[in-house]
């Protein structure tokens, strides 16, 4: 007898809908799961079977064949326990009824016992399940919070396969979980505050306008002078995401399986800050089973890389292209798979191996030539990425505390300014593409003709005159401008990149 | 030579920290540049130029014969050509001979001196220069009282350049924007002012007194560490063309060919000291290859000036013991250092800015002293936004310059005008 069910796979963040057929037919007792099925899923036949036998069912001694359609979709993980288990009961007539079966996806990983446990990016395999009409989602009852984040779908928590059973034949029913209000996941506060960082006011102005349009930031310095204290202030700055970008990122910390199940929409705005000695598959995803990397969890947020120059030449390289583009692409044998990563890159590194290189008082104790190979690790197309480029030294004399604002009040300017830029063009301004660098976003003719003066003064590519425009939008935003005049502008340049290592 | 074990094997300067070798004091430098090698004694009034000429071209191409051993070839024999003719017996001659400059002395004798003289003159002639032995008109009469004295010279460029008045200006190659400004400015007062500027072509400050010179529009003179045919570095090749076709000059001790090793820096900065009636060091570090230079001055008698530094700069540091042991001049500005040295200022042309009152705020406080934008923030109450914004159109308007670093200097052209009473607050 044949029967089909249906569940979902994950393909980079992305999820996509799976049908699970199950032919029980006489022959030799087997159960073979085809379609592409990695090891993963293969032991899905053993978790099935004793699934199966521990809910009181019966696991008919006949020649079962499985096979996850489309076939060609390499599939891993354990989330099609459930539909297996369900196809198979299914198919050898055990079921009273199967009409549900046809309108409700399936999600969970079988325990021996019959359990359901929830699996890794449930929010992505139930919006793949509504993007393919299906109407109801079964999972794991410690993954219902996370599925009910997916808008338009009916969601049920079974605990066994023994409910889920009697949730499907209409025996008992489970209850809908309702959509909202989803439990959100406590926002941070072990962000140190900007109070705590002494002097370096251009780097604090710099950092501001980084977060308040979404622009990157490299911050070049001595050793010891704040610059990561700086940086790490900036978890505290940012404003919370709002409810449509928490279901995207939750999506993609859902499928890397970092969200608390508990409270799993997302709302305080990723800050990721992963260790320079991370691998270029860890940095921007891939393996055989792509995952998302830190770029793309990251996505919508900020990535924090300290000690820049120390990074994987090949791993800087690769972020050129979600600098640019705001995604990741993977190739694959399968195919190229692209994934969100969009987000502000704030990086501080030293000058030189010493990193003493134009220091005041410390003399560079490097080699003749080193210093200039080191700033070189900097490529010229990521060099050109860079929209604020702060040179930092230590404070000259007793510095100043008074007067110096807390985190606080820079959030709300911060806050002021997405907002403005929210109502204005819906994107952030280190998204706007160059055809919106136009009247109705405040740059005017008068505006625009002196960027391209102060481009060929310091010569400057274009890709860097755009990327300047950008920035002195937000600091027009900053000021509550409506338009960019020209001290935004001059202000934006004076935070120019280097065009080469010196 | 002169205690400069630590230096790299190109590079006139030397590594501080963590190296071997003790540090190196000005004092001590002194002493060891005082090896007299006799030049002094000898009197080459007799000597005829052309005739002599191949056989010092031959001579000075034996391997480890330095100027010292030349000298006093010449004073046993009198002439080039009678050393020439005595051939391996010379060998008696010179105590301390290293085994190469043996066999090379060897060597050369068993081979005609035209030809060994004549390939040298055509790749010399090929790479744009000449030759100038110490005995022909073209070789520069400063060098007259520098001892040793390069037996020959390889001259590209103007041999008028050669002759005039002429100050150095040298530094280290890790220059500060304090340091290239200076450089700059000192450079320019003197290029206007008709004086050629001496230097090494190399990184940093050299190549800063260079640039500021030419575009003074005035004659600069590049005393190289390499051949003529390999200049070094080789980023600043297009600074030794225009020192070149503005006037100037590129001068060698090194026939082409050569491969430039660590000594040839640090004879090249005797040559620099030579050329010159003073001599200013800019920018020094402690155990800069510029005190090489500094200490030459002093032993040739010129007049020796350095650029102080704050107390806390380990570039001026070398600069600060200098004036600090009263061995060299302190500079109070570009102009007092015109008028120690006698000369009269040039001409300038007075211009005036349009600036906003910010704008002037931060320029005239740029010219009274470089600043990092916490101090300028201090000096002139304004917040970083408007600040940052006029530093750029300061920037953009040739007044400002950071040279990369957090540090803000007034560029020449601004304080050109702050001078001239252009700028109101200046």
């Amino acid at each position: 007898m044949l029967a089909e069910t249906l569940s979902a796979s994950i393909v980079g963040v992305e999820g996509v809908a799976v049908r699970v057929e199950v032919d029980v037919a006489f022959g030799l007792p087997a159960l073979t799961i085809v379609g592409l099925a990695g090891s993963q899923v293969q032991e899905a036949r053993e978790r099935v079977r004793s699934a199966i036998r521990n809910s009181g069912f019966e696991l008919p001694a006949r020649r079962i064949t499985v096979n996850l359609s489309p076939a060609d979709l390499p599939k891993d993980g354990t989330g099609y326990d459930l539909a297996i288990a369900v196809g198979i009961l299914a198919a050898s007539g055990q079921l009273r009824s199967v009409e549900r079966l046809a309108d409700t996806a399936l999600v969970g990983e079988l325990a021996l016992d019959g359990a359901i446990r929830p699996v890794a990016g449930t929010m992505a395999l139930g919006a793949a399940a509504r993007a393919a009409g299906v109407p109801g989602l079964l999972v794991g009852s410690g993954a219902t919070a996370e599925a009910a984040a997916v808008a338009g779908l009916e969601v049920h928590g079974a605990a066994s396969l023994g409910e889920a059973v009697a949730h499907l034949t209409g025996v008992r029913k489970l209850p809908a979980i309702a959509p909202t209000p989803l439990p959100a996941a406590p926002m941070r506060v072990d962000a140190p505050d900007l109070a705590e960082v002494h002097g370096q006011p251009l780097g604090r102005r710099a950092l501001e306008i980084a977060i308040a349009g979404r622009h990157n930031l490299v911050l070049s310095g001595p050793p010891g002078i704040g610059k990561t204290l700086l940086l790490r202030c900036a978890a505290a700055l940012l404003p919370p995401l709002d409810d449509e970008e928490a279901v995207e990122v939750s999506r993609i910390y859902s499928v890397a399986g970092l969200l608390d199940r508990r409270a799993p929409l997302l709302r305080a705005r990723p800050f990721r800050a992963p260790h320079h000695t991370i691998s270029t598959q860890a940095l921007v995803g891939g393996g055989p089973r792509v995952r998302p990397g830190e770029a793309s969890l990251a996505h919508r947020g900020v990535l924090l890389l300290d000690e820049m120059l120390q990074f994987r030449a090949d791993a800087l390289d690769a972020l050129r292209q979600p600098l640019e583009a705001g995604t990741v692409t993977i190739g694959r044998v399968e195919g190229a798979l692209t994934m969100p990563a969009s987000f502000a890159l704030l990086s501080a590194f030293n000058p030189c191996p010493c990193g003493w290189l134009g220091a005041r008082t410390r003399a560079c104790t490097c080699e003749e030539g080193t210093a200039r190979r080191y700033a070189s690790r900097l490529s010229g197309p990521l060099r050109d990425r860079i929209d604020l480029w702060v040179t930092m030294d230590a404070p000259v004399a007793r510095v100043d505390t008074d007067g110096v604002e807390p985190s606080s009040a820079v959030s709300h300017r911060v806050a002021a300014a997405w907002h403005r830029q929210r109502e204005r063009q819906g994107i952030a301004n280190g998204e706007l593409p160059p055809r919106e660098l136009a009247d109705r976003n405040g740059f005017g003719p008068a505006v625009m003709g002196l960027l391209a003066q102060r481009g060929r003064r310091f010569n400057l590519s274009p890709r860097r005159l755009h990327r300047t425009a950008r920035v002195a939008r937000t600091i027009a935003d900053l000021a509550g401008s409506t338009s960019v005049g020209r001290e935004h502008l001059d202000e934006a340049l004076r935070y120019r990149a280097e065009v080469a290592p010196r | 030579m002169i205690g400069v074990g630590a230096a790299g094997p190109i590079g006139n300067e030397v590594g501080v920290g963590g190296r071997a070798g003790p540090r190196t004091e000005p004092a001590q430098l002194l002493s060891l540049a005082r090896e007299r090698a006799g030049w002094a004694n000898l009197d080459l009034s007799g000597l005829d130029a052309v005739d002599e000429r191949p056989f010092w071209i031959a001579l000075s191409l034996v391997p480890g014969l330095g100027p010292v051993g030349f000298a006093r070839l010449l004073l046993r024999y009198g002439s080039a050509r009678a050393a020439w003719s005595a051939g391996p017996e010379l060998l008696g001659e010179l105590p301390r001979l290293a085994a190469d400059t043996a066999s090379g002395l060897q060597r050369l004798s068993l081979t005609s001196v035209d030809a060994i003289a004549s390939p040298v003159e055509a790749t010399t002639e090929r790479a744009g220069g000449r030759i100038v032995t110490a005995l022909e008109p073209g070789y520069p009469p400063a060098l007259a009282t520098v001892d040793p004295r390069p037996p020959v010279l390889f001259v590209s460029g103007d041999a008028e350049a050669l002759v005039g008045p002429a100050v150095a200006v040298v530094g280290t190659r890790r220059a500060t924007g304090y340091g290239r400004s200076a450089a700059a400015e000192i450079a320019d007062e003197l290029g206007r002012a008709g004086v050629t500027v001496v230097s090494g072509l190399a990184m940093g400050i050299d190549g800063e007194a260079h640039t500021a010179a030419i575009e003074a529009g005035g004659r600069t003179v590049a005393v190289l560490p390499s051949p003529l045919d390999r200049i070094y570095p080789p980023r600043h090749r297009e600074l030794a063309r225009r020192i070149v076709s503005t006037g100037g000059a590129l001068v060698s001790e090194l026939a082409p060919g050569h491969a430039p090793g660590r000594p040839d820096f640090a004879r090249r900065n005797r040559i620099i000291a030579g050329l010159a009636r003073a001599v200013v060091v800019v920018e020094a570090p402690d155990r800069s290859g510029a005190l090489l230079t500094a200490a030459a001055a002093i032993d040739y008698g010129k007049e020796l000036f350095a650029v102080p530094g704050p107390i806390d700069a380990v570039a001026s540091r070398g600069c600060n013991r200098l004036i600090a042991d009263q061995m060299a001049t302190l500079v109070t500005s570009a102009a007092a250092l015109l008028q120690r040295i006698g000369a009269a200022p040039g001409e300038r042309q007075a211009s005036v800015l349009n600036l906003s009152e910010a704008e002037a705020l931060v320029l005239g406080n740029l010219l009274r002293r470089p600043a990092s934008i916490e101090e300028l923030m201090g000096r002139t109450r304004l917040a970083t936004g408007p600040l940052a914004s006029a530093l750029t159109l300061l920037e953009a308007r040739g007044l400002v310059e950071s040279y990369g670093g957090a540090t803000f200097h007034a560029t020449l052209a601004a304080r050109r005008i702050g001078r001239s009473g252009g700028l109101d607050g200046g």
